[in-house]
């Protein structure tokens, strides 16, 4: 029995010191996965953005781009986020969403900047767009909604039009889960508050959404969790942080954005 | 106490052996699946539960064998499930893991079948612990 013992603690032990020996190894690094996981959500983002880019809704005129560029910018400076891995794309439509995709495409509904009432609630939205591809919570939702068999096909160039189509449905449509949501308000308050930006219209922008006040789709907000307990936890998170709010854009940029975006809409919904 | 075993027949020895056999066939086709093996050991033990002693004993070791390395697979797995289907990533402590618990497996993969060949050959190999263990739960029948 004693020697049975020896032996249950050499090979216990044998386990435990292998294990803790091999994991200061720095294995990711060796391995470049971090590299391999990049690269396979950059060949996704062109892929999906092939498909998107060709449906000939993209507002590119000069405004419109620098006004987003100037706003993904400072937060990305702020954040020593690169400001070429986020690539902003403004489309038309009546439907007020915004949502990322991988590679660092971030897609903009027309009728979601018209819906702003200033450019903070703007910031706050893509803020919480480019906190969910920092953290990876794309390609976590990919793999989870379309498998990795999918994936893997489509990076290969395996899948058709329908099924990348089928793909950018369920990213555009469907929400995080509710803890990931959660971890991407945090984040865009963060970044906001990083960014001299205030983040208490981003809070109104959720409560005033969430009790109705808009008669519009928006499919931004019913994906997401309850508007009303995410406002309610990201201005306690705001009343812990301290910070200096610097003018955005230009208010005549912005009254003009807003005034082309809302034509844009009302253009699309005849 | 030791139990003295009788010597095997040849056919007590083939059985006995096939328990063995049975663990790595089942590892080697239901690999991703860390309870394939513990289930064809299982199996093969249920059905020569009134065999002889001898036969008894070694699908008794082969079934406990199994399940020893059955509980750090199950952990590899669902580590690895939860990888490709949630919010983790791959980080140094999952691949530190998984190269233990493969070097384990291979360990447990070469003594089972050098057990497998001397069994076959009639000789009563025993296993560390297990063999101790075997005996408690396996005994000979009065």
């Amino acid at each position: 029995m004693k020697s049975n013992s020896l032996w249950a603690i050499i090979i216990l032990g044998g386990f435990v010191g292998l294990f803790f020996w091999l994991r200061t190894i720095d294995w990711v690094g060796m391995f470049n996965i971090e590299k391999h996981t990049r690269d396979t959500e950059e060949k996704l983002g062109d892929l999906f953005w092939e498909h998107l880019g060709d449906d000939g809704n993209q507002i590119t005129d000069s405004l419109t781009v620098a006004a987003m560029d100037s706003l993904v910018t400072r937060i990305c400076k702020a954040n020593e986020i690169p400001c070429g891995r986020i690539q902003v794309h403004v489309f038309r439509s009546d439907v007020v969403n915004a949502f990322a995709m991988p590679g660092g495409h971030l897609v903009v509904n027309s009728a979601l900047i018209a819906d702003c009432k200033n450019p903070e609630q703007l910031c706050g939205v893509l803020a919480h767009e480019i906190a969910h591809i920092e953290l990876r919570h794309v390609m976590n939702k990919l793999v989870r909604e379309v498998g990795m068999a999918m994936l893997v096909n489509l990076t290969t160039g395996g899948g058709d039009a329908g099924q990348i189509g089928e793909v950018i449905g369920a990213l555009s449509s469907k929400a995080f889960d509710r803890d990931l949501e959660r971890e991407a308000d945090m984040k865009a308050v963060d970044y906001m508050v990083n960014s001299h930006i205030d983040p208490h219209p981003f809070a109104d922008f959720l409560y005033l959404t969430a009790n109705g006040e808009s008669g519009e789709t928006f499919e931004w907000l019913s994906t997401h969790p309850s508007s009303k307990e995410r406002m309610e936890y990201v201005l306690e998170e705001i009343g812990k942080r301290q910070f200096e709010a610097k003018p955005l854009i230009a208010a005549s940029n912005w009254e003009e954005l807003k005034t082309r975006m809302d034509t844009v809409v009302s253009l699309e919904v005849k | 106490m030791e139990t003295i075993m009788n010597a095997p027949l040849e056919h007590e020895m083939e059985k006995a052996s096939n328990s063995y056999l049975m663990s790595l066939l089942a590892l080697l086709v239901g690999a991703p699946l860390p309870i394939i093996n513990l289930i064809a050991t299982l199996i093969f033990y249920m059905g020569n539960r009134r065999s002889t002693y001898f036969v008894r004993w070694h699908c008794t070791q082969a079934l406990l064998s199994q399940l020893s390395v059955f509980f750090l697979n199950s952990y590899g797995f669902w580590w690895t499930v939860s990888i490709l289907f949630t919010n983790a990533t791959i980080s140094n402590e999952y691949i530190a893991y998984m190269i233990t618990i493969a070097l384990f497996n291979l360990f447990e993969f070469v003594s089972t079948l050098y057990t497998a060949i001397e069994v076959r050959k009639g000789l009563h190999v025993r296993w560390w612990i297990i063999g101790d263990l075997t005996d408690l739960i396996c005994k000979p029948k009065a």
